[in-house]
């Protein structure tokens, strides 16, 4: 009898490798061992990220201006704090009764607390819209955590590791962000497209939207903390003979230039089994 | 010799994938660095190396992704696999050969991905995924392939020189 050729022998051992790895890290079995074998490539992909970033700043900016853009930088945070502080504000005129009611409660509550993060990576899959941080459970991260910069909503975590976690942004086809507008208050869901263009749906027919409209997170289904920026109107879709009307989004964070990530570690959210948002 | 190579560049070709083409994109297209490598080595003459390349650029590459580990690494060693059926017969004679190889093996990983995609349930638009990732992604692959085969096979040269006859 003629043996098999001793390439096919090693591709169906490579073959059955792959196969036996797939139902372990399924298993959950792969996790301890990938947290030690990532630990110091989480390291080594920190500092290209790192200075990935410095470089294509520099590149991306005549030098002899690197003071003016150092001052701009600190204006912009300022101004992305001012705004925030606004919408922070506007909230509370809109919602004044409400809030009467939930001073002595809102006094009660610890301020959120944040956890930085650089953004080391991104999903290797053009079509999983996903981030790698280089804060793990070492640091006390855990799968739900709310994600934000100073300008608006990121995601949340998805998968912890020990020295690195996973971040599903909002533009990821998969995620499903309870909204409300700020103007109208009517509420909806935002998801997004494959092209991660962000919509959101289920709006009362009846309501009153307009373009340029602040969207923020309504926390309905307990997934996301309240009043967080998701991002402005910018077209909106309305026919009579839907159930539901339909609103565009521009998100107020670029997700093409993220850095550094706020990670929300007081957040508790509520994981539920199902994938409802 | 070639595993100890293999294995670091592997890596280091993961986190450049993840980190660096992560925000250089053409359209919504990456190049696919790791499956560059897998092919240019088997190309460049590893039959067997290869398809461990694969095994192992394939596990580095799905602990960047959500997608289940192992599964970028079955389609990466059935390409290596594929490929070395014809090392050493057809390129050898044509220097396009790569690129005709690069394309088959890129349109065949990312058909992969898409039936992965599929299976973890996730939405899928075709016309979206061919027209603005895969096409894109396959014509840097391509821009990329000669310059890959050639490093690579200078690279086996130099760890493996051919014999000379005197």
């Amino acid at each position: 009898m003629k043996s098999p050729h001793p390439r096919l022998i090693v591709v169906g051992s490579l073959l059955l490798v792959s196969i036996a790895l797939l139902i372990l890290g399924a298993s959950g079995f792969l996790q301890p061992i990938q947290d030690l074998s990532m630990r110091p490539v989480t390291a080594i992909q920190t500092w290209f990220a790192v200075r990935y970033s410095a470089l294509r700043d520099l590149l991306s900016s005549p030098r002899d201006v690197a003071a003016l853009r150092e001052e701009i930088n600190r204006l912009e945070a300022e101004n992305a704090r001012l705004e925030q502080e606004i919408i922070s504000l506007r909230e509370q005129v809109s919602e004044a009764e409400v809030l009467a009611a939930l001073l002595n409660y809102a006094r009660s509550q610890p301020e959120n607390r944040y956890l930085a993060a650089n953004v080391i990576g991104r999903d290797v899959s053009p079509f999983i819209r996903s981030v790698l941080i280089n804060q793990g459970s070492d640091k006390g991260l855990a799968q739900g955590m709310p994600v934000v910069t100073a300008r608006g909503l990121v995601g949340r975590v998805v998968e912890v590791f020990a020295s690195y976690s996973r971040v599903q942004l909002i533009t990821d086809p998969d995620t499903a962000v309870n909204v409300r507008f700020q103007t109208s208050r009517t509420e909806g869901v935002l998801s997004a497209e494959l092209n991660g263009e962000l919509l959101v749906d289920l709006i009362d027919l009846n309501a009153e939207l307009s373009q340029g409209e602040l969207v923020l997170t309504s926390g309905l289904g307990g997934k996301y903390p309240t009043n967080i920026p998701v991002g402005q109107v910018i077209s909106i879709r309305r026919r009579d003979f839907d159930l539901f009307q339909t609103a565009t989004i521009q998100p107020s964070v670029d997700f093409d230039s993220l850095n550094i990530v706020l990670v929300i570690t007081n957040f508790q959210p509520i994981i539920l089994e199902s994938s409802s948002p | 010799m070639a595993y100890l190579i293999g294995i670091p560049l592997l890596v280091l070709l993961a986190i450049l994938q993840s980190s660096l083409l992560g925000t250089f994109h053409f359209i919504d297209g990456r190049p696919d660095l790791v499956l560059l490598a897998v092919i240019g080595w088997a190309l460049a003459g590893g039959k067997t190396e290869a398809m461990v390349w694969g095994l192992i650029g394939g596990i580095v590459l799905d602990m960047f992704s959500e997608i289940p580990i192992g599964s970028s690494a079955i389609i990466l060693i059935v390409i290596a696999y594929l490929v070395s059926l014809y090392e050493g017969r057809l390129w050898e004679a044509h220097l396009l050969i790569p690129l005709g190889i690069t394309l088959l093996g890129s349109i065949a990983y990312h058909v992969w991905f898409l039936g992965v995609i599929f299976l973890m349930g996730r939405p899928i638009d075709l016309t979206f995924a061919f027209g603005r990732v895969i096409m894109p992604s396959i014509f840097l692959n391509l821009v990329l392939a000669l310059p890959a085969s050639q490093l690579l096979a200078g690279l086996r040269n130099r760890l493996y020189p051919p014999e000379i006859e005197i």
